[in-house]
């Protein structure tokens, strides 16, 4: 059990990758906050996943956009659990355009949950994690930060901001003995990846080397490395994962 | 705590102390920091990043904060100020 009763704060963590990684967490015996903003339904469903190996779990509401709703979940989370080993900032969307038809409502929107989001999780919990003088976030960015994709204008700048943010907090972090990190996934089998056309999946499939998307678990792995001691002098580095992909 | 902050003397050693404390200053003691002396640069030689870790263990040991900048230069100036300031804003 590498990380039995570490505490551990997942966002977006009901669905895909969080999802994986919640329960991977769980696995290993940490505490883990499941936070979500809208899908109760999902919310609940993966709770109850959870809660059968987690030997503590919370299911937080929070649009991580909002200062409000953070603030509030992390005070949350602190006066149960005291503090928190573990943030990955993870919560994400799209909202895939041509930049021609990108109106400034879905480029604010996907700054302010990809971004933002990160911004005030980690602002939020840095505090307490300065306190303990040890603490891991890793932020989750994407290939469409490093490459650029096509109607991911407002997705690509904000996954790519978070691997400056990243870059910058780690130096500010590393002699307080906190460690940040990214975890660049490649494609991976999700909700989102479903939804593409087969002619796209193919296009993907023939540029990956190993032939295959990857899985949630791949990734969650990945971040699992990065939140264990075994990484304790790794920092401010993006972990690809994505099947040689590139 | 409340006895402690009242004393301006007994605060400004209880500050010294944790100053050396959270900052694992192994070369210093509370004797060697004089009660005016600058805790940055010329002075004690802290930074920024000593900052952000004496914000925390303030906030922790009496409730105060100090939300920017501004504040903390002012509240940093000296290990007398910062009692100072910590007297001013206790229990507000």
């Amino acid at each position: 059990m590498e990380f039995k009763n570490k505490r551990v704060i997942i966002t977006g963590a009901t669905k895909g990758l969080g999802k994986a990684m919640a329960l991977a967490f769980a696995r290993e015996g940490a505490w883990v906050v499941i936070n979500y903003s809208s899908d109760d339904k999902s919310a609940l469903e993966t709770e109850s996943e959870i809660k059968n190996i987690a030997p503590k779990s919370l299911l937080l509401k929070a649009d991580v956009s909002s200062r409000t709703d953070v603030e509030k979940m992390i005070s949350n989370v602190l006066e149960q659990w005291e503090y928190v080993d573990i943030l990955v900032n993870n919560a994400g969307i799209i909202r895939d355009k041509l930049l021609m038809f990108l109106n400034e409502e879905d480029w604010d929107r996907v700054i302010d949950v990809n971004l933002k989001g990160t911004y005030l999780c980690s602002r939020s919990i840095i505090k307490t994690m300065i306190g303990r003088k040890s603490g891991r976030i890793i932020n989750i960015t994407s290939p469409s930060a490093l490459k650029g994709r096509i109607c991911q204008t407002n997705y690509s700048a904000s996954k790519g901001a978070i691997i400056s943010f990243t870059k910058s907090l780690s130096r500010e972090m590393a002699r307080i003995g906190i460690t940040v990190n990214a975890v660049c996934p490649g494609v991976i089998s999700t909700a989102m990846t479903e939804n593409l056309d087969e002619k796209t999946k193919k296009e993907f499939l023939n540029m990956i080397p190993m032939g295959r998307f990857g899985n949630p678990e791949d990734i969650a792995e990945a971040v699992l490395f990065l939140a264990s001691e075994k990484a304790r002098y790794i920092t401010g580095h993006v972990l690809v994962v994505d099947g040689g992909l590139g | 705590m409340k006895e402690i902050v009242n004393n301006l003397e007994a605060l400004i050693e209880f500050l010294k102390k944790m100053i050396i404390d959270t900052l694992k200053l192994e070369d210093i003691t509370v004797e060697g920091i004089g009660d005016d002396t600058p805790l940055f640069r010329e002075g004690l030689g802290l930074d920024s990043l000593d900052a952000l870790e004496l914000v925390v263990a303030i906030e922790k040991n009496f409730n105060v904060i100090i939300e920017d900048e501004n504040v903390g230069k002012k509240a940093f100036e000296s290990v007398r100020a910062l009692a100072i300031f910590i007297q001013e804003e206790y229990g507000e």
